[in-house]
């Protein structure tokens, strides 16, 4: 593995043209950005913030106004770095025709898995992604969940060491996006980059090592996640069996200390964690 | 590179082969191809045969032009407003393996949809053949003569025509931004390359009397768009009523596949500067 950052974004720049007039629209305003290798990294923002454009300049698909940028430290536009890439675009929609299997197979093909390589590629990204019964169906008849988790796969089918997934958890129900996280995880642990993009919060947080929030084409925040969300000077202690008496008693000591106890309630577990529990077995 | 280009041509054919459209064109060529056979005596003293061969051969390049210039179009946006054409545009695979992977797979589709209706027209005319030629005879006149060879050298040049038209669209396609834009524009770029004969024949008539303007926008036509009339040789080449110059087939496949590298080259170098 090599020093060099994952995606190295040096001042870029992306001005669209609108309207007949030819209207200047800056959808990424001189952003410098460096996603380090081996990492789940966050790419957080508002809709419109250019979290997706600032992606597909990187991956070649959209020429930048001005800034420069590397994919893996070559240029994205080379063979070379594409081949080591994989990615998902938000809402993905695939040939309805061909069944899970056969799509796997042709972005195996596609990404140049050599042919002997290709069937054992294909069964080991559809079981990463637990799509390896309903393989054999045909894309047109998946839910939104299962469309994720077969793009998923032939983004991964040819193991590549970035993977790049925009809101891949848009549309699809918490215990469906559950399982997404799994994968995401599963991924990091075989060493993978991991770029995610995404409104779920709650799950960036669960999942990612570092995130960086885009506003207005800017970056506003970008650091480790325990880091950036962790409140300095505040503590947080749980207890289980206090009584009115032990609570006085411990203000009392904390405040001999110099301590003040801002807040005592009960913890609330999240709404997704209560949904996921309730409906454990309902997956597509 | 050609591997890249042979899967995604294998992916675009199947998907075709699935749209209603083809099965729905194809059916109507099939239906005007077929129709043409009751009305074979309205032949306006041309010929029973000249008359079934004109009308199948009509329909083919009709309903061909129309499947060749939407389908490349429906591919093309179909795959880049769903965002698939994303998905695989980040794999290793370039613009232009990607373009030519359309290409051919649209092609050929429009090889079935081609040699399928000339099957057709075949059929029609060596079943009526026994008929005419007995009529012929006893008129005492030459009798025609359908050519198996000459049908296959026709569905040939017209399968070649078809992919320019095809080439078109795409060039088209990778320059516009709405589907219905690239249908209008490449349907008036066919009817320009058409009609594009006649602006050659003016250039070539000492007589025509030109202003340097004229001459000069005659002769870009010229340069820019193919004749795709010049294939239209199949009446001839089928029931052989007259000779074709040796050489004239070979030439123009020479010519088809000069105007395909051409305009296939400023497809793939256009759609190398669109953004996705």
């Amino acid at each position: 593995m090599t020093d060099k950052p994952a995606i190295s974004v040096q001042d870029l720049t992306k001005d669209f043209r609108v309207g007949l007039r030819g209207v200047k629209l800056r959808a990424v305003d001189h952003l410098t950005l460096s996603i380090p290798r081996g990492q789940v990294y966050g790419l957080l923002g508002p809709n419109g913030c250019g979290k997706s454009t600032t992606l597909k300049i990187v991956l070649g698909l959209v020429p930048a106004t001005s800034g420069s940028f590397t994919l893996l430290g070559h240029d994205s536009a080379s063979p070379e770095a594409r081949a080591r890439i994989g990615f998902l675009p938000e809402a993905p929609y695939f040939h309805r025709f061909l069944t899970g299997r056969e799509l796997v197979r042709y972005c195996a093909r596609l990404s140049g898995v050599a042919s002997n390589r290709v069937d054992a590629a294909t069964d080991e990204a559809l079981e990463l992604a637990s799509m390896t019964e309903a393989g054999n169906r045909r894309v047109g008849t998946y839910s939104k969940g299962m469309l994720q988790r077969i793009g998923l796969a032939q983004a991964v089918v040819h193991d590549p060491e970035l993977i790049v997934l925009d809101e891949p958890t848009a549309g699809v129900d918490p215990v469906g996006s559950a399982a997404i996280g799994k994968m995401i995880q599963a991924m990091r642990q075989r060493g993978k980059t991991i770029v995610l993009c995404s409104h779920l919060l709650g799950q960036v947080e669960q999942v990612c090592d570092r995130i960086a929030v885009m506003d207005r084409g800017r970056l506003v925040l970008e650091g480790h996640i325990d880091e950036v969300l962790a409140q300095r000077g505040v503590h947080q202690i749980s207890v289980e069996g206090l009584t009115p008496a032990a609570r006085q008693a411990a203000e009392e000591a904390l405040s001999s200390h110099g301590a003040h106890v801002l807040k005592v309630d009960h913890p609330r577990q999240t709404l997704e964690d209560l949904f996921r529990r309730l409906v454990t077995g309902s997956r597509d | 590179m050609f591997s890249r280009i042979f899967w995604i041509a294998r992916v675009t054919f199947l998907e075709a082969l699935r749209q209603r459209f083809l099965a729905f064109l194809l059916l109507l060529a099939a239906a005007f191809i077929l129709g043409s056979v009751p009305l074979r005596s309205i032949d306006f003293g041309h010929g029973e045969l000249k008359f079934l061969a004109d009308l199948g051969f009509g329909a083919l390049f009709l309903f061909g032009s129309i499947l060749a210039v939407v389908l490349p179009a429906q591919l093309l946006y179909g795959e880049i407003d769903n965002r698939t054409a994303l998905t695989l545009l980040a794999k290793p695979v370039g613009r232009g393996e990607f373009l030519l992977g359309k290409f051919f797979g649209s092609w050929a589709v429009l090889g079935v949809f081609t040699f399928a209706l000339t099957g057709l027209i075949g059929i029609i005319l060596l079943v009526r053949e026994p008929d005419v030629v007995a009529r012929a005879m006893a008129l005492q006149v030459v009798p025609p003569e359908v050519s198996v060879v000459g049908l296959f050298e026709h569905a040939l040049l017209q399968w070649l025509r078809l992919g320019i038209i095809v080439s078109l669209a795409l060039l088209v396609g990778s320059l516009a931004q709405t589907f219905l834009y690239t249908v209008v524009v490449g349907s008036m770029a066919v009817l320009a390359s058409q009609l594009v004969w006649i602006a050659q024949d003016t250039l070539a008539n000492p007589e025509a009397v030109l202003s340097t303007l004229m001459r000069g926008a005659l002769w870009l036509t010229t340069r820019l768009f193919p004749n795709l009339q010049g294939y239209n040789i199949g009446e001839t080449l089928v029931l052989a009523q007259s000779t074709v110059l040796p050489g004239t087939v070979s030439s123009l496949c020479l010519s088809a596949a000069v105007y395909l590298v051409l305009i296939l080259f400023l497809a793939c170098t256009a759609f190398r500067r669109r953004e996705i």
